[in-house]
């Protein structure tokens, strides 16, 4: 159990998952306000992973639900075995016959039949899809619903009943309380927006890339043969290439291959040599490996920094981009022109103070 | 505790942020689990409960470090009510929190000036010491910060009354000089004050902290100061009063027209060409299937669905049903200049659109210069060149002021957001030029996060679009795609395109 704050800390990093405090005091308030949590942002930053070390970290078992378009409710909440009624109807035949005897009336009939008619519809007959399973389950279960913004807006409404009241209303059947709250984990791409009456229901997390100092720890605990001087240019290279304006920008996971690729290759350090060798690794995209070849002296720049001791502070604090989306202009550049024009505004046009239009 | 979330809630809201009463409740919760005196505990647990949404985060942030410190650069004032704070350890209700706080009036004569390290100094005074020993913390100094906004707003009933007059006062001031919006002249507004009104207010305030189970030496000291006078009262009043300034969002002007613009027609070869784009479109998107079956009387039979249907008759499939994919229809929210710069090609685009208006029923229409109407209603009712004619003769919005994108964009953001769904595609027409107005790119992030596709066309070619006050830099980055059309053959180009690919199934 998580009983504090800092707690949370420690026993996610027995799970070997470093996170920050906003992070841990989400999962917390999760756990103790039995809400779930909604996480967002760029692939690769340890979404999943967290709920993953989440079970680990609370002993419970982990039921996913990998979304994707086309998923209905047969696929996450539950199916009705067809085959099988069907199969029990013919060999229970014979029963089913000697239920009538002695019944000579058509109506008597309908009535025998009436009182047994939910045999079918009960739950020997249900598949039980991962919510099911998570809802019915007699152990607290963490259920992550994985790339919710795969799915299509209306599966977002099948989710709100069990995200608000835990519970599932299969109409023959009835409504199946959960028996224990499930600790539930969504995660998103932020792809598209996913519904208010979602969002309402849930906490909701950001993860973005973590600063140098903890890449650089996660990258030291995860990776433990690779050495501290390259694990640190591992490290600054990485924080360089999110600094350009890259298609798919490379996340700690991306890192993590990365290093363990050195590791694989024996390499002391990390040369502008073996940078060029091994950038596939890192970039997905033709366009970005362009745009990197570009900018190679300028990443090869803080290698040097790194490999020189004296130089302790190395490179000047970048900015993250904000991971919205890759299309995505210069913030600060925006930002800057944005009050330009402010500043502009105020002088040619009137009744406005601020750069947001006052309509309300 | 409580007065001072909802009022943090209520400034959230009326910057735009979407906030449930459910959300608020979650907030109020979840503080209960945390300790109160971490600022950054409080600032993530409120962050994760209120804000949903990503671009909310800027406001957010914003507006908590405005609304959880009072300015410090103006002198401090007598009444500076100050709380001690009191770190609690475990998970302990909130509500807890606002009985045990005792409230202290801080006296203060000599210091004109004094930075937080100074605050401290005080409440090592021996009259206080057995208060506040536990304020030995430097890291308290935010919770002083957030107790403080307790108090105040715990005090509120009777603040609001000065705080209303003040307010009605530097309105009235504000409307005679409406040019010099942003520069407020407090001194006279408050000078302006109806002294009875203080008076009542500082008598008030002065049983409200007897209520509130103050050392009575601290009451004697903060009522023999203010026999003195109100003066210092104003200036937290002053300080006040700023602080809510600058939370409240300002008001909006409008411009007045000047002149009338040329009617405009279409020649008979115009028609012909364009009915020809639009039954090519037509042809097009009658092919779109939707994504998922439906049950009909046609199409193919659905295994599952069949057999379960038939349970009742033992399995054998008296009722067969069916599933088909249906015909998708488009959804098209059109937005569109329609100043003198891009009108040729506003001509097209409307003419284009007033066809597929007439062929189905979910397209909606929008034109602007500066202010942005919807035009759906017009074309529907009106004959093309009727309708085409309303919109460029200013009858329905005024067409001689300068083109500002900016505003009619968050003007689409704000009223017709609801247009654009996510199977909507939304087509903007325009050449960018916001005539140096604050082009609120943050609009259009809005429209194209809603959208299903968000395509600009414009009349400009690229090359030109870096030059003069050409925002669609800006734009174009935020776009899906963005296009050039010139004539009615490119734009039919252009749009068949676009419609296949966004109605047709992936």
């Amino acid at each position: 159990m998580f009983a504090s704050i800092e707690q949370t800390i420690a026993q996610l990093r027995d799970q070997r998952y470093l996170c920050d405090r906003k992070l841990a005091t989400v999962a917390f308030l999760a756990l103790h306000m039995r809400k779930p949590i909604l996480i967002e942002g760029p692939a690769g930053v340890g979404k999943t992973e967290l709920a993953k070390v989440v079970a680990a970290a609370l002993g419970r078992t982990l039921i996913r639900l990998q979304c994707y378009g086309g998923l209905d409710e047969a696929r996450a909440l539950y199916e009705w075995e067809y085959g099988k009624q069907l199969l029990y109807t013919q060999i229970l035949r014979d029963k089913i016959s000697r239920l009538f005897e002695g019944v000579s009336d058509l109506h008597a009939a309908v009535e025998q039949l009436h009182l047994h008619e939910d045999v079918f519809f009960s739950e020997h007959f249900i598949v039980r899809r991962p919510i099911l399973q998570a809802i019915s389950s007699p152990d607290p279960v963490v259920l992550l619903i994985d790339e919710l913004d795969r799915a299509e807006e209306q599966f977002e409404a099948f989710l709100l009943e069990v995200l608000s009241d835990f519970q599932v209303t299969v109409p023959e059947i009835g409504t199946v309380k959960a028996a224990t709250i499930p600790y539930v984990i969504i995660t998103s791409n932020n792809t598209r927006d996913l519904s208010d009456a979602l969002k309402r229901r849930c906490l909701h997390l950001f993860i973005g890339y973590p600063d140098q100092q903890r890449e650089l720890e996660i990258v030291r605990m995860k990776i433990p043969a690779l050495q501290e001087t390259l694990a640190a240019q591992v490290v600054a290279v990485i924080r360089r290439l999110r600094a350009l304006d890259l298609r798919k920008a490379p996340s700690i996971s991306e890192t993590l291959d990365w290093a363990q690729a050195l590791v694989l290759l024996n390499a002391d350090a990390l040369t502008p040599a073996l940078l060029e060798e091994t950038l596939h690794l890192l970039i997905k995209y033709e366009r970005d490996t362009q745009q990197v070849n570009e900018q190679l002296p300028w990443i090869i720049e803080s290698l040097q920094a790194q490999s020189q001791p004296t130089a302790a502070p190395p490179v000047a604090e970048i900015p993250l981009r904000p991971p919205l989306h890759p299309a995505e202009p210069d913030a600060n550049h925006l930002e800057q022109r944005r009050q330009e024009h402010t500043a502009r505004y105020f002088t040619s046009y009137r009744g406005r103070t601020d750069g947001r239009t006052g309509d309300s | 505790m409580d007065a001072v979330i909802n009022r943090f809630i209520f400034l959230l809201k009326s910057r735009g942020v979407r906030i449930s009463p459910s959300e608020s409740l979650d907030a109020m919760q979840a503080l209960a689990w945390v300790a109160l005196h971490d600022r950054d505990t409080v600032r993530t647990v409120l962050r994760s409960t209120l804000i949903k949404d990503l671009h909310d985060l800027p406001v957010f942030e914003e507006l908590f470090e405005q609304f959880f410190s009072l300015p410090k650069a103006s002198p401090t004032p007598e009444l500076a009510v100050e709380p001690p704070p009191q770190p609690e350890t475990a998970p302990e209700p909130p509500e807890a929190v606002v009985e045990q706080n005792p409230v202290s009036g801080q006296p203060d004569g000599g210091n004109a000036h004094e930075d937080a390290l100074d605050i401290r100094n005080y409440f090592d005074d021996e009259s206080m010491a057995t208060h506040f020993n536990s304020h030995q913390d430097a890291n308290d100094l935010s919770l002083a910060e957030f107790g403080q906004n307790l108090v105040l707003s715990r005090n509120r009933d009777l603040l609001d009354q000065v705080m209303q007059k003040a307010m009605q006062l530097l309105k009235a001031r504000r409307m005679k000089n409406a040019g010099r919006a942003g520069e407020l002249n407090f001194a006279e507004a408050i000078a302006a004050l109806d002294a009875e009104v203080i008076a009542d207010a500082v008598t008030e305030l002065l049983d409200e902290l007897g209520d509130l189970d103050v050392d009575e030496n601290l009451i004697k000291r903060l009522s023999s100061r203010l026999d003195g006078g109100i003066a210092n009262l104003l200036e937290l009043l002053k300080r006040y009063l700023e602080r809510e300034l600058t939370l409240q969002p300002p008001p909006r002007a409008l411009d007045p027209s000047r002149r009338a613009p040329p009617t405009v027609r279409f020649s008979e070869q115009e028609r012909r060409e364009m009915t020809e784009i639009v039954l090519r479109l037509c042809r097009r998107m009658r092919g779109a299937r939707s994504y998922r079956r439906h049950i009909s009387q046609r199409g193919r039979i659905s295994v599952p669905l069949t057999l379960r249907r038939n349970m009742q008759y033992e399995g054998i499939p008296f009722q067969p049903v069916m599933t088909r994919y249906r015909d998708e229809k488009p959804r098209l929210a059109v937005i569109c200049d329609v100043s003198l710069s891009v009108r040729n090609t506003a001509r097209f685009m409307l003419h284009l659109v007033y066809n597929l208006q007439s062929l189905f029923d979910q397209v909606r229409s929008f034109a602007f210069v500066s202010d942005l109407v919807e035009v759906s209603a017009q074309f529907e009712q009106q004959s093309i060149d009727e309708a085409i004619g309303a919109v460029f003769n200013g009858g329905l919005l005024d067409t001689d002021v300068d083109s500002n994108y900016g505003h009619a964009l968050a003007l689409f953001h704000n009223r017709y957001l609801s247009a654009v769904t996510p199977q909507t595609t939304v087509i903007i027409l325009g050449d960018g030029r916001g005539n140096r107005n604050p082009p609120q790119v943050w609009a259009l992030e809005g429209i194209r996060r809603r959208a299903k596709k968000l395509l600009w066309l414009s009349p400009e070619s690229r090359g030109s679009w870096k030059m003069g006050s050409c925002d669609m830099s800006l734009y174009e980055p935020v776009c899906h795609h963005t296009e050039v059309v010139r004539n009615l053959q490119q734009l039919g180009r252009v749009t068949e395109d676009l419609l296949r690919r966004s109605v047709a199934r992936p």
